[in-house]
């Protein structure tokens, strides 16, 4: 189980030091991670998300140079891509869903705070999904135990070896090879 | 994925030539270096070299002013590169400017106590006080406007603050253009009207930022 970071940073490495279809592998990476990204922010606009989306791709191409090797290339992705949300909206050409509103407000940190949340559901959705719904109920949602049993239907008990489980196992993927 | 965006990928894809290697550094470079030389020619051509240049240039007070501007362009420049990259964070280093500004007010105290009272506004206000600060903005303005140039190419994306960051170089470099013509030579002259001028030119950066930098 690898992060975004992960996977994507080799691939801009090697396109930077002159490999094309790791570049195009890039490029194929990121069009449904911007998809994502602008999906969540704009309410129901498709076409918009897309019109972003296929922007964001032009800019990161053309303004490729700007990419320092030395620093994460996803804060650098989601940095252009915040810019041209908001070039967007204050173009006044769109609506910010309210979910969206409190993320752009929340200023520079919320790109990597993005990745950070995919890349957690990406790795409870490995879980079996009993863990993985204890692990989201108490650990992201912020429920007592009490009311994560409650919501789930199992006893308390349950739930607390469900979050031990899953933590262990989450914990023995991210240390393995 | 929609078929115009993997269209769309496929022809950038086909289009990839890795860029060389400190693209940004040498882009604002290039630029910042011709606009400098522009500077340099319109200060000759509309000002011209002080008369006493060659004597001034073995004194100490042509070299406290280009002290002065060489370390404000320098603070400036590395803030001002720093902001052409997406995802750069806010410019802390811009403190480092303390020091040169406290530098020349520790000269300026200097000077004062080693100056009669009734002397003071001489020391301050020198001949020239009253265009200083313009002709340096004039003389920051090819600078800026080659920076800006050169920062639409690349990506900013914090506009207000990178104009301010590219004035401030420009300022800085403007100045020691105009040290070749200013006959001043106190450094309380210096702290007031050189960082006046450099400051109308980082305002003016600030202004023009969000409206020539957008991409």
């Amino acid at each position: 189980m690898q992060s975004h970071e992960e996977r994507l940073r080799p691939l801009m490495l090697a396109a930077l030091s002159g490999d094309a279809t790791a570049y195009h592998q890039l490029l194929r990476a990121l069009a449904p991670l911007l998809r994502g990204y602008f999906r969540r922010r704009l309410s129901g606009a498709d076409e918009d998300v897309e019109d972003l989306v296929q922007e964001t791709l032009t800019s990161i191409h053309s303004r490729r140079m700007t990419y320092d090797p030395a620093r994460p290339l996803t804060a650098w992705v989601f940095a252009m891509a915040r810019y041209k949300l908001i070039d967007l909206l204050r173009r006044g050409e769109a609506t910010l869903s309210f979910d969206g509103m409190e993320e752009v407000l929340a200023g520079a940190d919320f790109e990597s705070a993005t990745v950070a949340k995919m890349d957690v559901e990406t790795l409870l959705a490995s879980l079996p999904a009993k863990q993985a719904r204890a692990i989201r109920d108490t650990k992201i949602e912020g429920l007592s135990v009490a009311e994560a049993a409650a919501r789930g239907g199992i006893s308390v008990a349950d739930v607390k070896v469900s979050v031990h489980r899953g933590l262990q196992q989450l914990g023995r993927r991210l240390r393995g090879p | 994925m929609t078929t115009s965006t993997e269209q769309l990928i496929d022809r950038l894809a086909a289009g990839f030539s890795p860029p060389p290697p400190h693209a940004v550094e040498r882009g604002v470079a290039f630029w910042l270096a011709g606009g400098t030389l522009l500077s340099l020619l319109l200060m000759l051509v509309s000002l011209g070299p002080r008369a006493d240049l060659a004597a001034a240039l073995h004194g100490t007070a042509i070299w406290m002013k280009a002290g002065y501007a060489a370390a404000v362009a320098a603070v400036a420049v590395v803030a001002a590169t720093a902001l052409t990259r997406p995802d750069a964070p806010a410019p802390r280093r811009l403190w480092w400017l303390a020091l040169p500004v406290l530098a020349i007010a520790a000269l300026a105290i200097a000077e004062l106590t080693r100056t009669p009272r009734e002397s003071w506004l001489d020391l301050w206000l020198g001949k020239t006080w009253r265009v200083c600060p313009a002709l340096l903005l004039m003389l920051s303005i090819p600078i800026l406007l080659a920076l800006l140039r050169a920062g639409r190419q690349l990506a900013p994306t914090r506009l207000r603050t990178a104009g301010a960051a590219f004035g401030l170089t420009a300022g800085g470099l403007a100045t020691l253009v105009y040290c070749l013509h200013c006959p001043e030579s106190t450094a309380c002259f210096v702290l007031t009207w050189y960082s006046l001028g450099i400051g109308l030119s980082s305002l003016a950066g600030a202004i023009l930022g969000p409206r020539l930098l957008r991409w």
